[in-house]
């Protein structure tokens, strides 16, 4: 009736037997098998069944606490992850899209200019180079293995400095007065066009699409981790029944302690989970798809502006570049949902970023009114009209109106970026001490098991 | 001796583990090795252009060089006689000139002023004097090479002074006024190169502009070069700076306009064809062509011809008599 194997030492372990080692390594490997016979043999008698019941017990408390553990960790980090790295690396290649832009037609507004270009455009071609330059560097130290970013980056990094030798080979020869400077130019704008700004979107996209992709694993559920803890808790309300049954004891300090532990892991873990998801899900609708929304219409704003200044430098001959100018002008004006800010005002966070993105719509319609005088001025034979109303700093020029549309957004981007962090970063404060506080209580609940079933135990001696 | 015999067998292992481990790691891991490049290409280029398709008819022998009869004498600036195209033009408020931006000494934009300048701009200017008697009355319509019969059939500008060939294929779309300079095709390379025909390039590529003259006497040569065609002129001497083409084959005013801007470079060989230049006017307004001749025989009796010869293209060494019209079709 009473058992009396003591489990910490084996059979195997004789020293006769340790002299041959290769007999001794059969054995060790028989242990399994040797322990199934023996529990099989002893669960036909109710302590024999107890002890494998508590044994059972034990092992699935701490693989639940040791599995839960580690995914709750690991969900912890990647909510982490996203402020950290996910969405500044997004908005890395977002900037680096924006300062290239920026300075194809900066460049292009310089040579508009004439003569010495203003030190303003100068220098606002400077600060946007370097600023592709860092905000690229950011970006190839976390390309994640992933090969098509490789890709992109190795593209930007090789045909940057090819894209600067340009320019700067034609603003020697505009110095100089030569026709030369801007065939260099019409070069340098080609380049970037044909290869470093589709290689930047395409960057963009595919950071983006990282970002969203760890958003939807922060808030997808540990469904293991849930199917053990439940398996758990079913398994020692179950015992506890048939302990009842057997024993006419109404309760088990032990594994009382055990279901209380286990409930608790459950009921902090499912509370704080659904809290958190739902703030990164907040972090993703207010913060991170208004951003997004919001970049698009910086893109396409970017593109107008190029189009704008090169339609007056090829003089006459751009007509490609107005056609794309009547294409993309209707992603930023009018009242439907095409209008990209329309959307990103309905996605606004809160009333900061939706008063900016309403003035970056007012703006955006100024500006295309202040294009149709550009273009209304070339197409009158006034060229020199239409230089000073593009690149001019009156108060209605659509210079000014570009600045003040791009000031805009960059707000809203601020703003949206800013509700994502805070979003985000409760999500992880919601998942405070989660994976350390579950652990511990499924090691409370594999004790709490330990302690009630040898208690029942003695009481068969 | 168990003891001894367990630790060889260890340091076997061991050791083993080891030559395991070093050969794996032995290779130097792999370095962004990067071997050619793609060279920045002006936008629009392409090497060995399909030949333009011309009307199947053959092109009926001419004399490209003989336009219409000047008027007898120019009206009053400002005073055009009704129901002409001069009058048209006049009340419209600006002559409509296509032109070019890119060659330098004929039509190029000076990037300190911002204005265009050059040998046809000034043709431009004279016709615009002649009819509002203010030489800024123009607004002037870039156009490539390949627009310019284009531009004047649809009607877009009244005039095309752009470094433009008379020849018998495009009398029969436009009209042309009288030659105001005969230029002639050779060759601009490297000032290193022993290259000085086109015998010698052989499958080698050779820069010219889109739908222009030059271009087709490239593709038709003997040797054989790779034609290669841009959009602006300048196109092919920075093309020829960044060594993705051997030469230039143009008319020696434009070569010399990129010798002006590169000392590095000359230009070799003979004139292998004449290039009669003229004013592209449109088919249909043969009074606008005498008018302009008109306006060119005095410019040329003035003396104004000659200054702007010898402020252009003086600076290059080259001198020129103007010329003159030695027939008229009427």
């Amino acid at each position: 009736m009473v058992t009396t194997e003591t489990p910490g030492r084996t059979p195997g372990q004789t020293p006769a037997q340790t002299a041959d080692q290769s007999a001794g390594a059969r054995k060790v490997l028989g242990i399994p098998a040797t322990a199934v016979r023996r529990a099989r043999k002893s669960a036909a008698s109710t302590p024999g069944r107890l002890f494998v019941i508590g044994v059972g017990l034990v092992v699935l408390a701490l693989l639940t606490g040791v599995v839960g553990a580690l995914s709750l960790r690991q969900k912890d980090d990647t909510v982490d992850n996203l402020i950290e790295h996910r969405e500044p690396l997004a908005t890395a290649s977002q900037e680096i899209y924006r300062a290239l832009s920026d300075a194809d037609a900066t460049a292009a507004s310089a040579f508009l200019a004439g003569g010495t270009p203003p030190v303003a455009l100068r220098e606002r071609y400077e600060v946007d180079i370097a600023s592709a330059g860092a905000n690229l560097a950011e970006a190839s130290a976390d390309v994640g293995g992933v090969t098509e970013a490789e890709q992109q980056v190795n593209d930007l990094a090789k045909e940057l400095p090819v894209y600067t030798g340009l320019v700067e080979t034609a603003r020697a020869y505009n110095r100089q007065g030569y026709p030369a400077g801007a065939a260099y130019l019409r070069e340098a704008s080609g380049l970037m066009r044909s290869k470093i700004l589709p290689a930047a979107e395409t960057l963009y996209a595919i950071d983006f699409e990282r970002l969203v992709a760890e958003q939807e694993e922060a808030r997808s559920v540990p469904w293991v981790t849930l199917l053990l803890v439940v398996a758990l808790l079913v398994a020692l309300v179950a015992t506890q029944r048939y302990l009842t049954r057997r024993t006419n004891r109404l309760l088990n300090v032990g594994l009382l302690v055990a279901t209380i532990a286990v409930a608790l892991s459950l009921i902090w873990g499912t509370a704080s989970l659904w809290i958190a998801s739902s703030k990164v899900a907040a972090g993703e609708d207010n913060g991170t798809q208004q951003v997004e929304s919001v970049v698009q219409a910086r893109i396409v704003a970017l593109k107008l502006r190029a189009n704008e200044t090169l339609t007056l430098v090829a003089r006459g001959d751009g007509g490609e570049y107005e056609e794309e100018w009547k294409k993309l002008s209707k992603q930023i004006t009018g009242d439907s949902d095409a209008n990209l800010l329309v959307r990103a005002e309905s996605l606004a966070a809160n009333e900061e970023a939706a008063t900016a993105i309403r003035d970056a719509r007012r703006n955006a319609e100024d500006w295309m009114a202040a294009h149709a005088k550009v273009r209304e001025k070339d197409a009158g034979g006034n060229y020199e009209g239409a230089v000073k109303v593009a690149i001019g700093d009156e108060r209605d020029s659509a210079a000014t109106m570009f600045s003040r549309l791009d000031a805009n957004l960059f707000e809203a981007l601020k703003h949206g970026r800013e509700q994502f962090a805070a979003e985000t970063s409760s999500a992880s404060n919601a998942m405070l001490a989660l994976a350390p506080g579950f652990a511990v209580l499924a090691l409370l609940a594999a004790v709490g098991v330990t302690m009630g079933i040898r208690e029942r135990l003695q009481e068969y001696r | 001796m168990r003891l001894i015999r367990t630790g060889a067998r260890a340091t076997l292992l061991a050791a083993l583990a080891v030559v395991a481990v070093g050969c794996s790691t032995a290779r130097p891991v792999d370095l962004a090795t990067v071997d050619s490049v793609d060279g920045p290409q002006p936008v629009g280029v392409v090497e060995n252009p399909p030949p333009p398709s011309t009307s199947s008819a053959p092109v009926p022998q001419c004399d490209p060089t003989a336009s219409y009869r000047p008027m007898d004498a120019l009206p009053a600036a400002g005073q055009m006689p009704a129901n002409t195209t001069m009058r048209r033009i006049q009340d419209a408020g600006n002559l409509i000139a296509g032109v070019d931006q890119n060659t330098f000494l004929f039509g190029f934009r000076n990037p300190t002023t911002n204005a265009l300048e050059g040998f046809d701009i000034d043709r431009v200017r004279e016709i615009a004097e002649a009819i509002f008697g203010d030489p800024n009355r123009v607004q002037f319509q870039v156009i490539t090479s390949k627009e310019r019969e284009e531009a004047l059939e649809k009607g877009r500008v009244h005039v095309v002074v752009r470094t433009y060939t008379a020849n018998c294929e495009r009398w029969q779309k436009v009209n042309f006024s009288s030659i105001y300079y005969t230029a002639g095709q050779r060759l601009l390379v490297e000032r290193s190169s022993k290259v000085t025909s086109l015998e010698q390039l052989s499958g080698k590529k050779v820069c010219a502009a889109k739908g222009s003259t030059s271009i087709k006497t490239i593709d038709a040569h003997e040797a054989n070069p790779v034609p290669v065609a841009v959009d602006n002129w300048s196109d092919c001497l920075i093309m020829l700076q960044q060594g993705q083409v051997a030469a230039v084959s143009t008319d020696d005013t434009i070569l010399l306009g990129m010798v002006a801007q590169d000392p590095n470079v000359k230009i070799v060989g003979e004139k292998f064809t004449q290039e009669p230049y003229g004013i592209g006017i449109p088919k249909a307004d043969v009074d606008m062509v005498k008018f302009v001749n008109a306006v060119l025989a005095q410019s040329i009796q003035s003396g104004r011809w000659q200054g702007s010869f010898n402020r252009w293209l003086g600076r290059t060494g080259e001198q020129a008599a103007p010329p003159v019209p030695a027939a008229y079709r009427d």
